[in-house]
């Protein structure tokens, strides 16, 4: 079989879990065997419900262990259900904690990992993968045979279609010496925002060129219009304009939207590894060498507290 | 104590890159110290600094790695084992050689890149970690020592953050937001060309290959089209050009 890792918000599988899924259909395709999924936490029947109707067999791990996540308990989780369903290939979405518990499981395993992949070719005795190296600048293809554990890169893979009823089955994993060493004391959620940055088709990012925590009002202005999300670099973030959720870049977040646009941003490598794969990209700074024109459709150069406003004024008449 | 960072040496992000015949040839790139696991040398020192003993470097990688070694040393680490391949390996097979070297070195906690900047892989350090039956922790922002054999480290996850107390030995990966990485002083880099280098071949640990084979690397640039509007004059005007622009042409809004 091949595992799929299925996430979830505590009542249906997320995005990420729907692409992995995806992925893993693909594999099995290629292997002629079935997909099991695996959802872990802690009371989460409702989750279980919905996802069984994605997969062959659900494995279910839910007890108040589960309740925070660690990468030893969700290691444990998906070793045992790997062994369980004697699987040649597990896949999970590469979200932060997923590339995470993936690693170990690979080392676990003694598999070879694909990261953060966009595309698969899988055939019955390896899979090869795409996927962007060098901060994000280079396309790979990389070839790993079976076992393998891949993560699959948010955003880039079809969301999988429910296609009958799967069958449940409750799975307890033992927590040994290790799965005791992390102990979770305090949990700290981001502010939800109207759109989720990874997923908004439209992002305005402001730089340290806006000047002032004040000025990101007329980001915000221009984000609401367009029905976008704020984005943020990390100089505006070390000033404390903007809160650390809100960072594109090598160590905020990755995005590629339809339509990226760059206020005050000078465009450092470590903040295009994370918007240089937009699909237009706009840009405006006083400097006309700033590094971000290079990676920009559509600019102006000039000063961002004459322009912006005259932008928020132009798409407000081309609305009317 | 002993503190260990996990470190490799990278292109500079700002180098430009070059292809040949399908891979990436990086003879001519600038290299240094990955920015990501610059954290953790930093951290590494400030944690001598404040508890006593010992920072030790650990690093894999080619020849040209020693480079990147004497940097971390310069920053004011104390010695460094250096397990030397020069050959395409895998973040996995890499864990499991540096493993043993620190299952001989035995050290209180270990830091490494919480992204690699060249692989762009996030699986080093969870992956030691594993290999040694160690606990990890990903994306440190805090990180402090507390007493019997504990510690208490806040890191990023996908959305917000945890707070989690540790018990030690482990391994965790950086973030920005650690600390601010130094930069060597002089002093520091004539002191570092005294300091001991212990060289270790990778193959002497177990490594004579890869899991994951490199069929082919190209350079992804996305053709911009780079229409740039002069506003310095006429701030209005373009204004309203670029958003004509971005409605007609490229149909985004
Ligand atoms: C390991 C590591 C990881 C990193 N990760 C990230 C990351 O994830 N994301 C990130 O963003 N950065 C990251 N960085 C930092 C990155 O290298 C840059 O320092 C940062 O992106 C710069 O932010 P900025 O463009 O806002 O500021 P600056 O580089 O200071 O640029 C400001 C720009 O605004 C322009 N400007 C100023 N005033 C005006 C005006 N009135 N009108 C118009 N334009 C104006 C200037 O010409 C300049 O180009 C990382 C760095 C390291 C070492
Ligand atoms: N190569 C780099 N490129 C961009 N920013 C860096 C680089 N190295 C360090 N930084 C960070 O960028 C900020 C400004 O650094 P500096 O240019 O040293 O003033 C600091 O937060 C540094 O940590």
């Amino acid at each position: 079989m091949v595992l799929v890792f299925i996430d979830h918000d505590g009542k249906k599988p997320k995005k990420g879990g729907l692409e992995a899924i995806t992925r893993a259909r693909e594999v099995a395709g290629a292997l002629g065997v079935s997909v099991a999924g695996l959802v872990v936490g802690s009371g989460i029947g409702e989750v279980a419900e919905e996802a069984k109707k994605y997969v062959d067999t659900l494995y279910v791990v839910d007890a108040p262990e589960f309740a925070d996540y660690t990468a030893e308990k969700w290691t444990a989780a998906a070793h045992a259900a790997a062994q369980k369903a004697g699987a040649k290939a597990v896949v999970a979405p590469a979200s932060r904690t997923g590339r995470t518990w993936t690693a170990r499981l690979a080392a676990r395993l003694d598999a070879g990992l694909l990261e953060d992949v966009l595309e698969l070719e899988p055939s019955a005795d390896a899979v090869v993968a795409k996927r962007y190296t060098f901060l994000n600048r280079v396309l790979e293809k990389q070839k790993a045979a079976y076992p393998v554990v891949i993560s699959v890169k948010p955003n880039t893979a079809p969301l999988a279609e429910p296609k009958g009823e799967g069958q449940v089955e409750a799975l307890e994993v033992a927590l040994g010496e290790l799965e005791q060493k992390v102990k979770v004391l305090e949990k700290i959620q981001e502010e939800k925002k109207r759109v989720s940055l990874t997923e908004a088709p439209v992002v305005v990012t402001g730089g340290r060129g806006m000047g002032s925590a004040e000025a990101f009002k007329l980001v915000e202005e221009l984000a609401d219009l367009l029905g976008g999300a704020v984005g943020a670099t990390r100089a505006v973030v070390d000033a404390g304009w903007r809160p650390y959720a809100e960072q594109v870049g090598q160590t905020g977040k990755t995005v590629q939207p339809n339509l990226y646009i760059a206020l005050g941003v000078s465009g450092a490598v470590q903040h295009q590894a994370g918007m240089n794969k937009s699909k237009v990209v706009v840009a405006v700074n006083k400097d006309p060498d700033a590094p971000i024109f290079k990676e920009t459709d559509y600019g102006i150069v000039g000063d961002v507290r004459q322009v912006l406003p005259a932008m928020i004024e132009a798409v407000k008449k081309l609305k009317d | 104590m002993k503190f260990v960072a996990i470190i490799r040496q990278v292109p500079d992000g700002e180098a430009k890159l070059r292809e040949e015949g399908g891979r990436i040839d990086l003879s001519g790139a600038t290299m240094i110290l990955d920015q990501m696991d610059e954290y953790a040398v930093e951290e590494i020192i400030q944690l001598k600094e404040k508890h006593g003993g010992e920072a030790v470097i650990v690093a894999f990688g080619p020849e040209r790695t020693k480079e990147a070694i004497r940097t971390a040393l310069a920053m004011g680490a104390d010695r460094a084992v250096f397990v030397k391949y020069e050959g395409d390996v895998d973040p996995i097979t890499e864990a499991k050689a540096l493993a043993k070297v620190l299952e001989e070195e035995a050290p209180t906690v270990v830091f490494t890149g919480g992204q690699q900047a060249d692989w762009d892989s996030y699986a080093l350090g969870p992956a030691v970690a594993e290999a040694l039956g160690w606990p990890s922790v990903a994306w440190t922002t805090q990180f402090e020592l507390l007493d019997e054999g504990k510690a208490k480290a806040k890191h990023d996850m996908d959305e917000g953050a945890q707070v989690v107390e540790v018990a030690l030995p482990a391994v965790l990966t950086t973030q920005q937001g650690l600390n601010e990485p130094r930069y060597p002083t002089l002093p520091g880099i004539m002191k570092a060309k005294k300091k001991e280098i212990k060289e270790i071949p990778a193959e002497e640990l177990g490594v004579s290959g890869t899991k994951v084979e490199i069929l082919s690397q190209e350079i992804v640039q996305i053709e911009r089209k780079q229409k740039i509007l002069d506003g310095t004059k006429e701030p209005e005007k373009a204004a309203e050009e670029l958003v004509k622009l971005l409605h007609e042409e490229a149909k985004v809004i």
